[in-house]
């Protein structure tokens, strides 16, 4: 039953996600340090972020942000546990654009001008990476034959090897969608980029809390979309499904410490004309052969 | 047989009751009892039908066949009266040449085609007839307090056409059950006639120069479309030998090669009525007539009767390559470009207006795939579109007669200057673009039918266009979301009749959302099931149970959720730490005076504005309707 199922996945995924997602954030600072030849801090110092956060006075514009905020967050919790419990993937992806959508609307809420310029920018970030997302989900179907994540164990071959152009404009578009440089325009934790904090500007204490540990839950739900790539009948693809999942993420890490912001027009265009060529090519061959 | 006459007579007593009537008394009592009444008949209609199959009504009336012929007549006659009194003799020309045309047809060629089953229903009439009767009236309850303040709001002097606007909307809602009931073709063709030129009448209501024009833009395509209906019923007539669509559908299905033009016309007449680019201009247009009217043109009628008829002609599209090739790609192209062009658009009727373009080309497109999946996809967009269009204009209306503009722009804190509005209108926004709400399910089992029949082109498309949508329905949503300090409450004024009209719709995109599961097993499956002889179902059940259930929290959320005072401290937003004021975010300049922050949304002109794509759009579509015609005659000649 997939009522049920969905709802063991999720209760996991509020455990572990942000365990194990706090975690890759601690790595993402070392690492960044390292290339940037600083000694960074300790690995829990993500986790001692949130917890001070968490304990902070709670202090807002307004009645109606922290609300949104919450639902953002489970949402994004339930997306993952879609997904992990090997439900629907395109349930999965509207659920995940439904957190986006309340996570923008809370910052338009604080009529703070500078959070409206970053709910502006992240309108414009969903607009430019949905369509590789929809067409990441058709690749998956017509590799798997079916929607359902659970789906990968039953295959013979990975999916990867028939969709290595619909993986490639994935891993394009999970730069915006990690918050990661150059795509990172509508809130940015390279202060020298920002123009104050994008659309988190208005938010402090737990409800700055709880946006981070949705950006955990993301990044842990964002790498399985990697990974599954890379999943069949072999139990053991599990494992190079994990490999996978942290190459793209030292990979995404290189790429944010490496490259200056664009501006809005480059990431929409090139967004989109990847999405195009990519996920257009590889799907009409998966279709026609 | 009772139920089917009552609903088609009804809305005609009461429409020429209001047209006699001017006490403004009477006419609520005639319009709220008329609506109520054509409402719960409706309504009965739906609850003694559920899961119903075709089911023919023996009836066939010579006297009906002249009444028919007559109304064609008296149709021409207006929309000549209307040309020469305003000068558009082009108008006048088509009304004539349909005219000449359909007598030609009537006298010569319809006289030995008998239609013993000139009614029928089945399920997605039952599902049309429920959106006419509940969403229709509806908007006819709600148009009492708006029409109100509108003629409140007119120069004076002005003569009050109130009289013929009720009239026409109930004329409307009756001419919409002849369309969803008749199986004589030709009577179908009369209903297709009187929508028309209703909202002909309506678009011009005010008679200003702009009203005219685009009311006369609207009637000029819409002949040129009821022009190809006749070329149908001729190829029809000619080469199939009925006029019964039942037999047509039928036949068209199994011998595809002898429905070609008939069928292509029919398209045509679709594309023009549904306002599929390059006719969607006519909807744009529609925009200067008073909010009801396009809340009625837009939800329950008009482009709605359009985009019936080509679900009705599904299973032929799905076998017939020619029509189908011009309505799926005309659909797709629609859907894709109006997404994006309502990027560029602040007048948020102009955004609804494209909005509804961009969803009928959705569904236009899943018509012409034409396969079962895609039908099911095409039934629900047409009941949530109705739903939750019909809940933006009204809430649109509203806004417009309280805060004085239609603008997106001066929305701004509408969450508060109108709480209760601002509330609905976001959910019907949700309900308009994103999951877990009825619109975007339906979208989904597009997307799934379009990943079956190997529709590679579609799914782009779709991809993209979804994309835009999501765009241009966030920033309105963002807008409106905004909040400060104690803004003035200006609600308080709202007619009781619009709050009802409002609440009423709310209160179904709410049933909708929770049962839809239900509402696939008791009304749209039992039709698949008798088309195309099965009734298997896109979206598993669970999915569906997860996202009504998902729906219900939402709209729980953000009707109650947001009520909820929280204890947190209350702090200014930000200004860089130079504020003057909060409320109206001012700050100290650099001359040290104060200059307030003003934000506006992004509309990307460069990108998506209509002088960009307007014109490559005409060019395309046009191109591939005028192929699709030519090869459709090549193929009949050779």
């Amino acid at each position: 039953m997939t009522f049920l199922s969905v709802i063991v996945g999720t209760v996991a995924f509020a455990i572990l996600a942000p365990v194990i997602g706090c975690f890759l954030a601690g790595v993402d600072r070392k690492v960044s340090a390292r290339m940037q030849g600083r000694v960074g801090p300790s690995i829990m110092q993500p986790y001692w972020d949130v917890r001070k956060l968490l304990s902070k006075e709670s202090a807002s514009v307004n009645d109606v942000e922290g609300v949104y905020v919450t639902l953002a967050l489970v949402l994004a919790v339930l997306s993952g546990g879609i997904f992990y419990s090997g439900g629907n993937l395109l349930l999965c992806v509207f659920v995940i654009t439904l957190s986006s959508l309340f996570f923008i609307v809370a910052a338009y809420s604080t009529r703070s001008p500078y959070a409206e310029v970053g709910a502006n920018r992240e309108t414009l970030q969903v607009m430019a990476y949905e369509p590789m997302v929809l067409l990441f989900a058709v690749g998956i179907y017509l590799a798997l034959g079916t929607f359902s994540v659970s789906g990968i164990l039953d295959v013979e071959v990975p999916a990867i090897c028939k969709t290595f152009l619909v993986f490639f404009g994935l891993l394009f578009i999970l730069t915006i969608k990690l918050r990661k440089s150059p795509f990172d325009i509508s809130m940015s934790h390279h202060a020298h980029q920002e123009i104050v904090r994008g659309m988190t500007t208005e938010m402090s204490g737990p409800t700055l809390a709880k946006v981070e540990i949705m950006h955990w839950c993301e990044n842990v739900l964002f790498l399985g979309w990697a990974g599954m790539f890379f999943v069949w009948s072999n139990p053991l693809s599990l494992i190079l499904a994990l490999v996978v999942a942290v190459a793209v993420y030292f990979l995404e890490i290189w790429i944010d410490n490496n490259f200056a912001r664009v501006k809005w027009q480059a990431m929409l265009r090139w967004s989109w004309i990847i999405a195009l060529v990519a996920g257009g090519v590889n799907i009409a061959a998966l279709m026609i052969l | 047989m009772l139920l089917p006459g009552f609903l088609i007579v009804f809305p005609l007593v009461v429409a020429l009751l209001l047209f006699c009537i001017r006490a403004d008394k009477a006419r609520d009592v005639i319009v709220i009892g008329g609506a109520v009444v054509t409402a719960v008949a409706s309504v009965a209609m739906v609850a003694t039908n559920i899961g119903v199959g075709y089911t023919p009504i023996q009836f066939s009336s010579h006297a009906i066949d002249y009444l028919c012929t007559a109304v064609g007549v008296l149709i021409a006659v207006v929309v000549l009266y209307f040309a020469v009194r305003f000068k558009n003799l082009f108008a006048g020309a088509l009304a004539v040449v349909q005219l000449v045309l359909s007598l030609v047809f009537e006298m010569g060629f319809a006289h030995g085609l008998e239609v013993s089953n000139g009614l029928y229903y089945d399920s997605l009439t039952i599902l049309m007839v429920f959106i006419i009767g509940v969403i229709g009236s509806g908007i006819c309850v709600y148009a009492l307090g708006y029409m109100k303040d509108f003629q409140h709001h007119q120069p004076k002097g002005e003569k009050d056409r109130r009289p013929f606007f009720f009239g026409l909307m109930f004329l409307f809602l009756s001419a919409m059950y002849v369309i969803v009931f008749s199986n004589n073709m030709i009577w179908l063709f009369t209903g297709w006639e009187i929508t028309t030129v209703c909202s002909f009448l309506l678009i011009g209501y005010t008679r200003t120069e702009e009203a005219l024009n685009n009311a006369f833009r609207q009637i000029i395509m819409n002949i040129a479309g009821g022009i190809g209906f006749v070329v149908a019923l001729f190829a029809s007539a000619i080469q199939m030998n009925t006029l019964d669509l039942n037999v047509f559908l039928t036949q068209g299905a199994a011998h595809p090669e002898i429905a070609v033009l008939a069928v292509t016309a029919l398209a045509f007449a679709v594309l023009t009525k549904a306002a599929q680019m390059p006719f969607h201009t006519w909807l744009l247009g529609a925009m200067v007539a008073p909010t009801p009217t396009s809340a009625l043109l837009h939800s329950s009628t008009m482009v709605k009767a359009g985009v019936f008829l080509l679900v009705k002609l599904a299973p032929v599209l799905a076998v017939c390559a020619v029509p189908k090739a011009m309505v799926v790609l005309i659909g797709g192209l629609t859907f894709l470009l109006c997404s994006c062009l309502a990027i560029s658009q602040s007048n948020a009727k102009r955004v609804l207006a494209y909005s509804t373009i961009a969803n009928l080309g959705l569904i236009t497109a899943c018509a012409g795939v034409g396969t079962a999946e895609a039908v099911w996809a095409a039934a629900f967009l047409i009941l949530f579109h109705a739903i939750a269009k019909s809940l933006l204009f009204l809430c649109v209306g509203t806004a417009e007669h309280h805060i004085g503009s239609r603008n997106i722009e001066d929305m701004d804190l509408l969450f508060e200057r109108m709480p209760r509005l601002a509330r609905f209108m976001m959910i019907g926004i949700m309900c308009m673009f994103i999951a877990p709400f009825g619109m975007l399910l339906a979208k989904w089992a597009t997307l799934v039918s379009f990943v079956d029949g190997g529709h590679i082109v579609m799914i782009l498309l779709l991809a993209f266009g979804s994309a835009a949508t999501f765009m241009f329905w966030t920033k309105w949503m963002g807008k409106l979301s905004g909040i400060a300090a104690k803004p003035q409450n200006v609600e308080v004024t709202v007619h009781k009749s619009e709050w009802a009209a409002i609440v009423t719709m709310v209160f179904l995109v709410f049933v909708g959302c929770l049962f839809l599961p239900l509402i696939s097993n008791a009304l749209v499956e039992p039709y698949l099931l008798g088309v195309f002889g099965t009734d298997l179902q896109t979206l598993s059940d669970d999915n569906l149970w997860i996202s009504s259930f998902l729906s219900a929290i939402m709209i729980f959320v953000l009707l109650v959720g947001l009520e909820r005072k929280s204890k947190s401290r209350k702090v200014n937003v930000y200004l860089s730490g130079i504020t003057v004021d909060t409320d109206t975010r001012a700050f100290t300049n650099s001359l040290s005076g104060s200059t307030e922050a003003t934000a506006r949304n992004w509309y990307m002109e460069d990108y998506f504005g209509e002088g960009k794509l307007t014109k490559p759009a005409h060019i395309g579509t046009a191109t591939i309707i005028i192929a699709a015609f030519v090869v459709a005659i090549a193929m009949i000649l050779l």
